[in-house]
């Protein structure tokens, strides 16, 4: 008997150990440098193993940085805003309506993830420029006389591109819930005389709502941390996003402290994030089998 | 045999295993044609393949298959490549480690003198280099790449950082950085994502003294932030920034883009897709780049690396260089490759300087990198 005990609890050990080194290794090591080398001080373009916190001062103390990270969150919120609203009424289509070919069509829409991101970026270059096809159909219609430059090398550029990167990453979880909804439920509020209209609102909305944070988180997480689309399609203002700030310092400036520091931030605030999601998916969820929670899926950048 | 003897003398300090014949200078019967002379050259310095691998980190157009091919095929060496996108960037990654990885860099003029004072570059054994006194005497003689009697820099190139325009839609010809702050071509301008930038407001501004040119570099406090308000002034006007030479040249094409500041690659590569791109440099002068070939403090494969050297002080190669990237290059032999039209557009670096500072390292480059992203950030 205590031997069948014995054996099962090396078993779980032995099989525990796995993931249990992979988090340990590969994430939380990591994150105990980098929070330790966001104290220490640069001296003449040299690391010196000195404690301070002057990096956290001069983080908070110039504006570059703050309003950086501003302006990264604000071009994430549009970017939730817009994937949810593409995704939602997409996801919502997918579950019910859809009969025939369910798995295709949820294939195609997918299917972008397959792409490369820089070859979608550049897509992009070409739909939007002055001499792009956007521009030449809106002329060519007669709607404009001189190409509109505010569609390429703008925040709205970046916002568009990115929407249309991370809108499959806010389908995916939202889809996940509404077709686990057993249609017993709604059958159930319709057998109450409640229209089309209530049983969405009181019932697929709430049941839906684990879906659409883990959506908007993976939107808001995943276009707050990008890097490409500001440098590729950004123009004067729209250029530097936090990340490529975080890459400049560690890559150009060579001043590692100040870019931990900045990292270190970013990960407290995406932690803060998490965590607010994942109460609004426990007060949501109705403890079913319809669950995709964040946590389920979300790894911290 | 008598050159291997030789080598393994001068071979000196460094891995010595079996080196191939290059103390002795290889004479070729120059035919007047580069490629041909550069397969000639090749089957003498390796008569037999070297083998292993050459990591390199360079500027872009310096490792164009026109002239690393036939090395890579006759010495048997594979050449892999990674282009910076700035000085900074190829200090920050040898920093990092890189000089471990890297066997050979090509920094400008600012980023050898960092590289060599922190340790990351390996002195050349100039006698395994027999072409070496073939290059520029003055090119030679600039102090950025010599350190306590050493020598870490074997000249390849050097150029400005001229003022690019389309010929039939900038009119008339600009004289003056001025252009940049015209209303007429606002939002029609790109400038490069890098503190060299800030460099070319501060000449507008006047803040660049001939007599002193390391000046450019250390700019005081109060003169910096006239320089950061300058810029962002210019913000505004900026259609995108470009992080490498492919990004510039297709901001023109794409008629994104009227003019800018760039390298003369970029009007080099223009003209060759018959773009009407036209290059200046403007009244209140210019910086300039003199880049060097270094060899990394961990460089592994020396035999290789030195081979490298060899060939790329050759006439020939040089005149390859040339036709690649349009840029003035380090052996005067390389003229007697190129038609007289070409050739014009060669000069000895000491005739050079009057309206040119060559890029320097500052004290300050953490400052001049913050201001530069604050420009570049939201408002």
């Amino acid at each position: 008997m205590d031997r069948v005990r014995t054996n099962r609890r090396v078993k779980t050990l032995v099989a525990s150990a796995i993931p249990v080194t992979w988090v340990v290794v590969l994430l939380l090591v990591p994150y105990a440098l980098l929070l330790i080398q966001s104290f220490w001080r640069l001296r003449n373009g040299t690391l010196t193993h000195e404690l301070t916190t002057e990096n956290y001062r001069r983080l908070f103390g110039t504006s570059l940085y703050p309003a950086t990270i501003l302006y990264s969150a604000g071009v994430a919120l549009r970017v939730t805003v817009f994937s949810l609203l593409l995704a939602f009424p997409v996801a919502y289509v997918l579950a019910f309506k859809v009969r025939k070919h369910k798995t295709l069509l949820y294939m195609a829409v997918i299917i972008p993830l397959w792409v490369s991101y820089v070859v979608r970026a550049y897509a992009w270059k070409i739909i939007l420029g002055q001499q792009g096809i956007l521009n030449g159909l809106l002329m060519s219609m007669g709607i404009i006389r001189t190409p509109l430059t505010v569609l390429l090398y703008s925040t709205a550029a970046v916002v568009l591109a990115l929407t249309h990167i991370y809108t499959p990453f806010t389908l995916m979880p939202i889809y996940a819930v509404l077709d686990a909804i057993p249609p017993a439920l709604k059958e159930a509020s319709q057998d109450l005389y409640a229209n089309r209209w209530r049983t969405f609102i009181h019932v697929i909305l709430p049941l839906s709502l684990p879906g659409v944070v883990a959506g908007c988180t993976f939107a808001f997480v995943l276009s707050m941390g990008d890097f490409l689309a500001p440098q590729l399609l950004g123009g004067n203002d729209s250029a530097l996003m936090v990340s490529n700030l975080v890459w400049s310092l560690f890559g150009v400036a060579y001043n590692w402290p100040l870019g931990a520091a900045v990292s270190v931030v970013m990960l407290a605030l995406t932690l803060v994030l998490l965590w607010v999601a994942g109460r609004v998916e426990a007060r949501g969820s109705y403890g079913g089998e319809a669950r995709a929670s964040v946590t389920d899926y979300a790894a911290p950048v | 045999m008598l050159g291997a003897l030789l080598a393994g003398c001068g071979g000196g300090g460094s891995h010595s295993n079996a080196p191939h014949g290059l103390a002795s200078k290889i004479a070729i019967t120059a035919t007047g044609d580069a490629r041909a002379d550069a397969a000639t050259y090749l089957k003498q310095l390796c008569p037999k393949p070297i083998g292993g691998e050459l990591n390199f980190m360079v500027w872009e157009g310096y490792t164009d298959s026109v002239f690393t091919a036939p090395f890579e095929r006759a010495c048997g060496v594979k050449i892999n490549a990674t282009y910076m996108g700035s000085s900074d960037d190829l200090v920050a990654k040898l920093r990092a480690g890189g000089s471990q990885t890297i066997d050979l860099v090509s920094p400008s003029s600012d980023a050898i003198t960092e590289i060599i004072q922190a340790g990351l570059a390996a002195a050349l054994d100039t006698t395994r280099l027999p072409s070496f006194g073939d290059l520029m005497a003055g090119f030679r003689a600039l102090p950025v790449a010599r350190s306590g009697g050493k020598t870490y820099g074997e000249p390849w190139a050097f150029g400005p950082n001229p003022l690019i325009y389309d010929s039939t839609k900038v009119t008339p010809r600009p004289v003056s950085w001025a252009v940049f702050w015209d209303d007429r071509y606002k939002g029609r301008i790109s400038v490069q994502d890098d503190i060299a930038t800030l460099y070319m407001v501060a000449q507008y501004l006047g803040l660049d003294d001939p007599k002193d040119p390391a000046k450019l570099y250390n700019l005081s406090d109060a003169d910096l932030d006239k320089v950061k308000a300058k810029a962002m002034e210019l913000r505004p006007r900026v259609r995108k920034y470009w992080s490498t030479a492919g990004d510039m040249t297709q901001l023109f094409q794409s008629g994104e883009i009227v003019l800018g500041e760039g390298w003369p690659l970029m009007t080099h590569q223009l003209r060759a897709v018959k773009f009407p791109a036209a290059e200046v440099i403007p009244n209140e002068g210019t910086t300039a780049w003199a880049d060097h070939w270094v060899l990394t403090s961990g460089a592994q494969n020396l035999d290789a690396a030195y081979a490298w050297l060899e060939y790329a002080a050759q006439p020939f190669t040089q005149k390859m260089l040339a036709d690649v990237t349009g840029y003035i290059v380090a052996n005067p032999g390389a003229r007697a490759y190129m038609t007289p039209e070409q050739a014009t557009g060669q000069h000895d670096i000491s005739e050079y300087g009057a309206h040119v500072n060559f890029w320097q390292w500052g004290s300050k480059r953490d400052k001049y990198q913050e201001i530069w992203n604050a420009v570049k950030a939201a408002q």
